[in-house]
């Protein structure tokens, strides 16, 4: 869980800076990062603050052909381009991988280019600090379509929840329950949902989240980019 | 006029712009400048030369890929980059495992030292942090400067410092609650 009061979420946000927390905390911050503002800015605070202490770390020389290798990957990474306007989004950043970007950006095109009429939206979730796109999100003038690519269920007697957070909103807002088949259908695309804003899963209670918020852990998570 | 150029084309911040902006030759420069203090924060926290340029190579890809975001945060391009280089590190790190010889020398001694502190650098922000740290109860010190610099977790710092694991989140908990109030003082 990641604490609601405002002295704790900083506390967490400098553990998570420190690297002391486990591997499901981690994830745990790592997706939160995406839909709370506050978190990212406690994290940028502990980013900027702490870094002198990493001149405690002795410089070295890298071993030889280490440039001549980053720049076979970049040279490989052809899809930069989409990518870079995939991951505008501040709190995205560290999620994506050379691998991710290159699926993302191809997905994108194949959807531009085969779907008629075409969206004008469209979102890759994936799972947080992981490669693998899961869902799809598709959103034009007949509405907002959300698919799995993967077989995505949620645990037993839980549910999926999409949210949506608008570009430079501090608060995610519901899109509904994802049906237990993998699909959620919108007949209008809602206001928040345009180019740059993030689409989020979370697991919840079965009929949704109790509260306004999301109420369990995010599980997926995609940014909107107009096609 | 000169100088004043020479200085601004190779501030770091500069060098990530033009990256956003696709220069492959930025990024060699920012490798240039960057990748031996990038390199040695990565092998202090992975060990393993060849683990660490993996991390680097990741680094500086994902530095290329993500350029655009930096302009958005506008910190320090330094920190940005070092936020990346731990990241990345800790990443390996939790993948593969990490053997922590206990007799290691470069490990605990060098962050138990009184005058460790001292050696942060001479930048306003290294005050700062070094005026704060002083603050701290030692216990707190050491497991926040052993954390950061090594990479180590809660029960990697506890098996370090041979300290109850409890303790050892309390000690990093109230530091850090210490720390940020000083600091933003």
């Amino acid at each position: 869980m990641i604490p609601d009061n405002s002295e704790e979420l900083r506390v967490r946000a400098g553990e998570y800076v420190l690297g002391v927390l486990d591997a499901h905390e981690t994830n745990e911050v790592a997706a939160a990062l995406a839909i709370n503002s506050e978190l990212r800015r406690a994290v940028a605070f502990w980013e900027e603050q702490l870094h002198p202490l990493s001149n405690l770390a002795a410089s070295a020389e890298p071993p030889p052909g280490t440039w001549q290798a980053i720049e076979v990957r970049i040279r490989a990474n052809a899809a930069k381009p989409v990518a870079h306007s995939f991951w505008t989004n501040l709190a995205l950043w560290r999620w994506s991988t050379a691998g991710f970007a290159a699926v993302a950006a191809a997905l994108a095109l194949w959807i531009a280019v085969t779907s008629v009429p075409g969206p004008s939206l469209v979102a890759i979730l994936h799972p947080p600090q992981q490669d693998q796109a899961s869902w799809i999100a598709t959103g034009g003038r007949s509405g907002l379509v959300l698919r799995a690519v993967t077989t995505a269920t949620p645990p037993r007697d839980r549910a999926f929840e999409l949210w949506a957070i608008a570009p430079g909103a501090t608060q995610p807002r519901s899109l509904g329950v994802i049906s237990p088949n993998g699909e959620l259908k919108l007949s209008r695309l809602p206001p928040d949902l345009r180019d740059g804003a993030t689409l989020a899963i979370s697991i919840e209670p079965i009929g949704g989240s109790p509260t306004q918020l999301p109420s369990g852990p995010v599980v997926y998570v995609g940014s909107v980019k107009a096609v | 006029m000169m100088d004043n150029q020479t200085a601004t084309l190779s501030s770091v911040e500069i060098l990530i712009d033009a990256v956003r902006h696709g220069s492959q030759v930025a990024l060699k420069r920012l490798y240039e400048i960057e990748s031996r203090r990038l390199y040695g924060i990565a092998l202090r926290i992975v060990r393993r030369p060849e683990v660490a340029a993996e991390v680097l190579q990741e680094t500086f890809v994902q530095i290329w890929q993500n350029a655009a975001a930096f302009s958005n945060e506008r910190g320090a391009g330094t920190a940005w980059l070092t936020g990346i280089v731990r990241f990345r590190a800790l990443d390996a790190v939790r993948k593969a495992g990490r053997e922590i010889p206990s007799d290691d020398p470069t490990l605990g001694d060098e962050a138990v030292e009184p005058d460790v502190i001292d050696k942060i650098g001479a930048s306003a922000e290294a005050d700062a942090l070094r005026r704060c740290l002083k603050l701290l109860e030692r216990e707190q010190q050491l497991c926040i400067i052993l954390a950061f610099v090594e990479g180590l977790s809660h029960s990697e710092v506890a098996a370090q410092i041979k300290a109850p694991l409890g303790s050892v989140k309390s000690w990093i908990r109230r530091g850090l609650l210490s720390l940020r109030r000083c600091l933003e003082q």
